[in-house]
């Protein structure tokens, strides 16, 4: 009896104000070991942000000192017809790139989520396209795509098809640029889903398989459903990173032909790093880091009310 | 790397905010008056920023370790700058660090952009006034390039000029005549569908088509050759709506789209592969090109082929030296040190080194010039070829953009996505925005 009322009371704290102290001094410890980190993430981080946003209301060329734009750059971006074309490139490309490499990693994971002989090798195949620089796998699609000499189109013609333009066509330029991105992609996304099906607790699928449960089943039904945050975590990051596509445009089409494959950062780098117009690209960032917030924010709205719908 | 895109627009985020900040520190530096750099005695040391490599940066090095040895009160630190294509994005930084260079290899394209830098050093009256620099005997091409708004920003740095090389074999293959100085485009378009073997994936011509000043200039020497320009005089309207700019897009449009005779190059530089593996037969490119042809390859050089009733003119794209001031002592290292590595007998040693092509017409006369076409034979008809160098493009501030735009009506007709008239008149129409400054 004694022992449970014991427990229904908490132990009476001794010497508050010393623990406060102590408390303080931990306190004091934790900031001075975060302080470079956090004084190196202010500078590079948050003063760049306040500073560009300034930039953005200004007109500068980075020679003679800037004068003051007001509004006018961001009322001249929406009369400007290449910025909305970029946009809706984006939008486009964001659209398909994020669910085929969603899909495309979700049944990799699945394939690779196995024991067999040199499973080791399989997977680091996989992952092999997200090791590898940019730049490199940009030269080696432009080989493989290019109209008169690469690969694809010598097997295209050997089946009787018609060759096909790739990065040189304004119609396929884009959807290169999403092939040629997912390949690069999948291993990561490969990689998160596999971490999170090996994280599936057997139980549940042994008491799958003894309920008379298919394999296939299984996973759609067991497997899958588990997968839910990871999958909420890539749909974030893969739809940031969409939306900031910017290396791989500039290593095979530079943004072409005319304007097919300019999203929003490639046609930021181009004003600010071409035409010197900083003020205006600055205003482009920020019209992309508020769509990309807005957007990240959505999206965690949403999956936050899944669960909370799933839970109920 | 591929998992941090955020990287790309950090950086850029970033970049443009450091330089930003340079707009606001630049105007309180004290101007230079630049007669106070002549020819006092050396003080100071400086240090110059280049991007060569190799074959280049092994011969500037030569010659600058010569003249360190011969001014130990002045010497001269030649740095590597990670290259010239990043070159003005350094510089610019670099104001705003304050660690900037005392000399630094820019891009002529770049001169406008680093024109309004206020410790840029103005050489108009140096370059003017000291007799036994002899500005006149720099390349017409090369002052103009220099030059921004009648002010002399730099010095000359290197020459170049586009000229028609092309593969002998495949000339004899074809049993077509080789090309002369005196073709007409009509020979060349000719002689390029006679080339083109489509079965064999075989190209008369091959012309970049990335929409970049790579595709522009090549458009503007055809401009004008047929008399056109690209701007009015006064740089306030385009001109290159004109039937010299018409008939220049037609013939890419005739050649490209009706014969079928241009390997369009998406940018990638394939092209230079493909001629030294016999599938391109003519190329208009420069001198750097000459060192990576293959030496199996028996190649030819000419002038550009001129239109009817107009003349063979080519395009350069000269580099300069840019004087940055940081004191007047350092300044004058620097104009003294740039004088002695551009007059003639020095820059024929750097010619001989490198294949570079001279940039003073007296280097031509003195008499070691012949070592250096015994070592360069391909060189000979682009030194010539310099003399057909009669026009620059506009040096203003907004070049890139009317580039840019030029570029997509060329890059528009070669793809047929456009007749050359309406892609003029597009072309046209953007141009006189941005030159209206809403561009």
């Amino acid at each position: 009896m004694t022992v449970a009322v014991a427990h229904r009371r908490p132990p009476r704290r001794v010497l508050p104000s010393g623990g406060r102290r102590a408390r303080r001094a931990d306190q004091l410890a934790g900031w001075a070991m975060a302080s470079p980190a956090v004084f190196f993430i202010g500078l590079f981080g948050l003063v760049p942000l306040v500073w560009s946003f300034v930039l953005s209301f200004q007109h500068s060329n980075f020679q003679t000192s800037p004068t003051w734009a007001g509004l006018s750059n961001y009322r001249a971006l929406t009369h400007d017809p290449v910025f909305w074309q970029s946009v809706r490139q984006t939008l486009l490309y964001t659209v398909l790139f994020v669910p085929i490499t969603l899909i495309g990693s979700l049944l990799v994971a699945a394939a690779l989520n196995r024991k067999i002989r040199g499973i080791t090798v399989y997977r680091l195949a996989v992952f092999v396209p997200v090791v590898t620089s940019t730049v490199a796998t940009g030269v080696i699609f432009g080989w493989l795509l290019d109209p008169n000499y690469g690969v694809v189109n010598s097997l295209l013609e050997k089946a009787g098809l018609p060759a096909q333009g790739f990065f040189t066509s304004t119609r396929e330029a884009l959807f290169c640029i999403v092939g040629m991105t997912v390949w690069g992609w999948l291993g990561f996304g490969t990689l998160i889903f596999l971490a999170g099906l090996q994280s599936v607790p057997k139980e549940l699928l042994e008491a799958a398989a003894i309920d008379g449960c298919t394999r296939r089943r299984a996973f759609w039904s067991v497997q899958v459903p588990q997968l839910r945050p990871v999958s909420a975590f890539l749909v974030v990051w893969l739809t940031i990173n969409a939306l900031q596509l910017f290396d791989e445009v500039y290593v095979t089409t530079k943004g072409g032909p005319l304007h097919a494959s300019t999203v929003v950062v490639y046609y930021l780098y181009q004003q600010a790093f071409q035409f010197f117009h900083a003020g205006y690209a600055a205003a482009i960032a920020y019209v992309l880091f508020v769509a990309i917030l807005a957007l990240t924010l959505g999206e965690l709205w949403l999956t936050r009310r899944l669960d909370r719908d799933r839970a109920s | 790397m591929r998992r941090t895109r955020l990287a790309p627009i950090a950086a850029a985020a970033a970049t443009l905010l450091a330089l930003s900040a340079c707009g606001g520190g630049g105007g309180k530096s004290k101007g230079i008056s630049p007669t106070d750099a002549l020819d006092h005695p050396l003080t100071s040391s400086i240090t110059l920023w280049h991007g060569y490599t190799d074959v280049e940066a092994k011969a500037l090095q030569t010659l600058v370790d010569q003249w360190n040895s011969d001014h130990p009160s002045g010497k001269v630190n030649a740095v590597f700058d990670g290259g010239n294509d990043s070159a003005l994005q350094k510089t610019t930084a670099a104001f705003v660090a304050g660690n900037y260079p005392d000399v630094a290899y820019e891009y002529g394209s770049s001169t406008n952009n680093l024109a309004s830098q206020s410790k840029l050093v103005d050489l108009t009256s140096l370059v003017k006034n000291t007799p036994d620099f002899n500005w006149n005997d720099f390349f017409e091409g090369e002052r103009l390039a220099s030059t921004v708004n009648g002010k002399v920003v730099g010095i000359p740095a290197l020459q170049d000029n586009l000229a028609l090389v092309y593969n002998k074999k495949l000339f004899e293959q074809a049993g077509v005549a080789t090309p002369t100085n005196d073709w007409t485009w009509q020979d060349f378009r000719d002689a390029a569908r006679r080339l083109t073997d489509s079965a064999a994936k075989q190209y008369g011509w091959a012309y970049v088509n990335d929409g970049s000043e790579d595709t522009v200039w090549r458009y503007v020497a055809m401009l004008w050759q047929g008399g056109g320009q690209i701007l009015s005089s006064d740089n306030k309207s385009p001109a290159f709506d004109s039937p010299a700019g018409l008939q220049a897009l037609q013939l890419l449009h005739d050649m490209a789209v009706t014969d079928k005779s241009v390997y369009l190059d998406t940018g990638n530089g394939d092209y230079l592969n493909l001629f030294n593996s016999g599938k391109i037969a003519m190329l208009w490119t420069g001198p750097w090109d000459l060192s990576s042809i293959n030496s199996d390859v028996d190649y030819g050089v000419t002038y550009l082929p001129a239109p009817t009733g107009g003349t063979h003119q080519t395009i350069s794209g000269p580099d300069v030296y840019m004087l940055f001031n940081h004191s007047t002592a350092a300044t004058n290292t620097a104009w003294q040190f740039i004088k002695w590595f551009t007059s003639p007998e020095v820059d024929l040693q750097f010619s001989i080194a490198t294949g570079d092509l001279p940039l003073r017409q007296s280097v031509t006369t003195l008499p070691d010039y012949q070592k250096f076409l015994d070592k360069y034979p391909g060189d000979k008809v682009f030194v010539d070829n310099l003399n057909n160098v009669k026009n620059a493009r506009p040096n203003i501030a907004s070049y890139p953009q009317i580039s840019s735009a030029i570029g997509q009506a060329v890059q528009a007709v070669l793809l047929g996505k456009a007749d050359p008239k309406s892609a003029l008149d597009s072309a046209k129409s953007q141009v006189e925005g941005i030159l209206a400054g809403s561009g």
